[in-house]
């Protein structure tokens, strides 16, 4: 990050390389919307090329990278720039977010599948956006407690209640799916 | 529910507590139902939550990044670096000693002309009398005998 703040393109490319999918990932449970999210890791990833003078060796360098990456997205978003995307429920017309790629042997699991990522991301829309920050450093990019509390600027006692939150929030949304989709009325329709 | 400990499940699961805590949980899972079905639906949550698929940006976005960051003004260091790089320092160095032996040689040359300009102004200022005596194109040494000329010429010198 040193050879980043003295201006080392290289060192930078390296950083990108290494950091780029965690950043895009958070930013897609963001947003919602692939082209978004890449918008906003790319000016995520100028911002911290253009400030790497601010960074301290004295914090973890994934903690300063997802502060950056928090920060930029809920200025963006609060800016009206981004809208988060409305992800369409079970049962509704439209495009869901990333799928995964459907198993010739298995089409109701790639089906479920898709249903649970659309359950998911409707469920993250309806979060608070300190919840939702903290619910997909948690969740998806598996960072301690402390870390988040340091990223948002919150103590930890307030990351484990948004976590707490956000967790039951998304597990009732997930739940209520799981029952409409296993009754017996939807098997049949 | 009203269980205070059911803010505590997630904590619980994600192993956030300390040992103390943990204990405490787990003592109220094995009375409170509740608390239990809670727990187990944040578990199995969680498990399906890893499981889902991760998006992955494209490969045109690093080649965007990284030339939007070559195309910014580079910073102080870096440019300061490349200043006082030694393929440009020998150079400068040898333009640096070059432009003070010029200086040095010009100055001379400089106070040389400043003399005979000071040796034309009194050329000048003595014109008249210089006209007078047809003398003119006599150097300013000769001005103090050109001065004193009738003098002289009264002594009977040539």
């Amino acid at each position: 990050m040193l050879r980043v703040a003295a201006g080392d393109t290289a060192a930078f490319a390296a950083l990108y390389d290494r950091h780029h999918r965690s950043v895009a990932r958070f930013a897609h449970r963001f947003v919602q919307d692939a082209g978004k999210a890449e918008e906003l890791t790319q000016d995520i990833f100028v911002k911290l090329f253009r400030h790497a003078g601010r960074y301290r060796a004295t914090a973890k360098f994934k903690t300063f990278l997802f502060r950056v990456a928090a920060n930029h997205c809920l200025n963006e978003v609060r800016r009206g720039e981004y809208r988060v995307t409305h992800v369409p429920e079970h049962g509704e017309e439209g495009q869901p977010v990333e799928v995964p790629a459907p198993e010739a042997h298995a089409p109701d699991r790639a089906v479920e599948g898709r249903e649970l990522e659309a359950t998911v991301a409707a469920a993250l829309e309806r979060l608070s956006e300190r919840e939702r920050t903290a619910f997909a450093l948690c969740r998806f990019e598996g960072m301690a407690y402390r870390d988040i509390a340091e990223v948002l600027s919150a103590s930890e006692s307030a990351v484990k209640s948004l976590i707490h939150r956000a967790t039951l929030s998304v597990a009732r949304a997930v739940e209520a799916w799981q029952a409409g989709a296993r009754s017996p009325a939807r098997s049949e329709a | 529910m009203s269980c205070t400990v059911e803010d505590e499940l997630t904590a619980y699961l994600d192993g956030e507590l300390s040992a103390v805590e943990a204990a405490r949980v787990r003592t109220h899972l094995a009375s409170c139902a509740d608390c239990r079905a809670t727990e187990a639906l944040l578990r199995r949550t969680v498990t399906e939550l890893a499981a889902l698929p991760a998006f992955e940006p494209s490969v045109t976005l690093r080649r965007r990044v990284l030339a939007e960051v070559e195309a910014l003004p580079r910073p102080w260091p870096e440019r300061l670096r490349e200043w006082f790089r030694p393929a440009l320092l020998a150079p400068a160095g040898v333009a640096v000693a070059t432009a003070v032996v010029v200086a040095v040689v010009a100055g001379k040359h400089v106070m040389a002309d400043r003399a005979e300009q000071r040796t034309e102004l009194a050329v000048a200022e003595h014109y008249e009398l210089l006209s007078d005596y047809e003398v003119v194109g006599l150097s300013g040494d000769d001005l103090d005998v050109v001065e004193h000329l009738d003098e002289l010429q009264k002594e009977g010198r040539p």
